[in-house]
């Protein structure tokens, strides 16, 4: 393919008419006219290339932006809670569900507190939280002394991936959910490592798969799983073991000593 | 097409770079400001919760 030089020099005037292909040029170098199939490869050319960088951009945005900003949102959130609890008055007042209504603390997967909002839909848990279930099955929110199925559900990745390491948690492990004024200290009974999206039974109030066939006071976490996809869901159930009252230094539960 | 973009930005190739790497970042804030977050949700990556849907 014969390369032909251009020799106007349209941007820089002392371009050498006709130098060897090894001239080393790191101004401006002389403007070579490939044929238009040639332009044409190498524009496609570049196309892939630049899809194949958008999509790892993707992958970077997924896994740590998303991350960033909703830790941020959430850390926000989480203080504004705290700061409330503390200047409320003291006793059982309205239940205000707007802003979160407790923390999750989960020791096996080693993730801090996870503040609890109402809803499950995409809004409230990109911002990095854990939702309580409010449709299909609404759960049973542990502070009504109620018994029936405080389902729960968060990000495996990306969006603060609160439930990440959810299959670190193995039967026996402990799961405590703070609110202002009780600690519910709740232990797994059972995992069920991969089920169909459309499984809406695992949040029942007695969520028969777990084994458990009378009702009493549940605890389901769900997230999608194998990790990266949302192929199917990972389901842990707990059983309310015993709550304790917060006491004035809000000293955690010995479970999370 | 980058050849072409760098052939048409002024100045020597220093600023030539400087407005390269403005013109990337540009790109990139557009990304992941508007473009990622709207695409994310098309996407079957990030669904946790089960439902009838």
């Amino acid at each position: 393919m014969a390369a032909t030089t251009d020799g106007t020099g349209e941007h820089s005037g002392p371009t050498a008419p006709a130098p060897p292909p090894s001239a080393p040029s790191d101004a401006s170098p002389p403007a070579r006219r490939p044929g238009p199939v040639a332009t044409a490869v190498s524009v496609f050319g570049e196309l892939l290339i630049t899809a194949g960088l958008v999509l790892g951009l993707f992958v970077v945005y997924s896994l740590w932006w998303t991350n960033v900003v909703a830790d941020r949102h959430a850390d926000a959130q989480a203080d504004k809670v705290r700061d409330q609890w503390e200047h409320q008055a003291t006793g059982p007042g309205a239940l205000d569900t707007r802003d979160g209504i407790g923390f999750l603390h989960v020791p096996a997967m080693r993730n801090g507190e996870v503040l609890v909002e109402k809803g499950t839909t995409s809004k409230v848990l990109n911002e990095g939280v854990a939702g309580y279930y409010t449709d299909p099955v609404r759960a049973t929110l542990p502070m009504t002394g109620k018994p029936g199925n405080f389902s729960l559900a968060a990000h495996r990745d990306g969006h603060g991936a609160k439930f990440h390491n959810i299959d670190k948690l193995d039967e026996g492990d402990p799961i405590v959910f703070e609110t202002r004024d009780d600690w519910y200290v709740y232990k797994v009974f059972a995992i069920l490592p991969e089920t169909s999206k459309y499984n809406v039974k695992v949040l029942g109030q007695v969520p028969k798969e777990s084994g458990r066939t009378k009702a009493g006071h549940y605890i389901t976490l769900t997230t999608c799983t194998p990790v990266y996809t949302s192929r199917y869901r990972y389901v842990v159930w707990g059983e309310l073991v015993r709550t304790e009252k917060v006491d004035g230094d809000r000293t955690p539960p010995k479970e999370l000593r | 097409m980058y050849g072409w973009i760098w052939r048409h930005l002024p100045g020597n190739a220093w600023i030539k770079a400087l407005i390269a790497s403005v013109l990337v970042l540009a790109v990139v804030y557009v990304l992941f400001q508007y473009v990622f977050p709207w695409a994310e949700p098309l996407l079957p990556f990030n669904d946790v919760t089960v439902d009838n849907q």
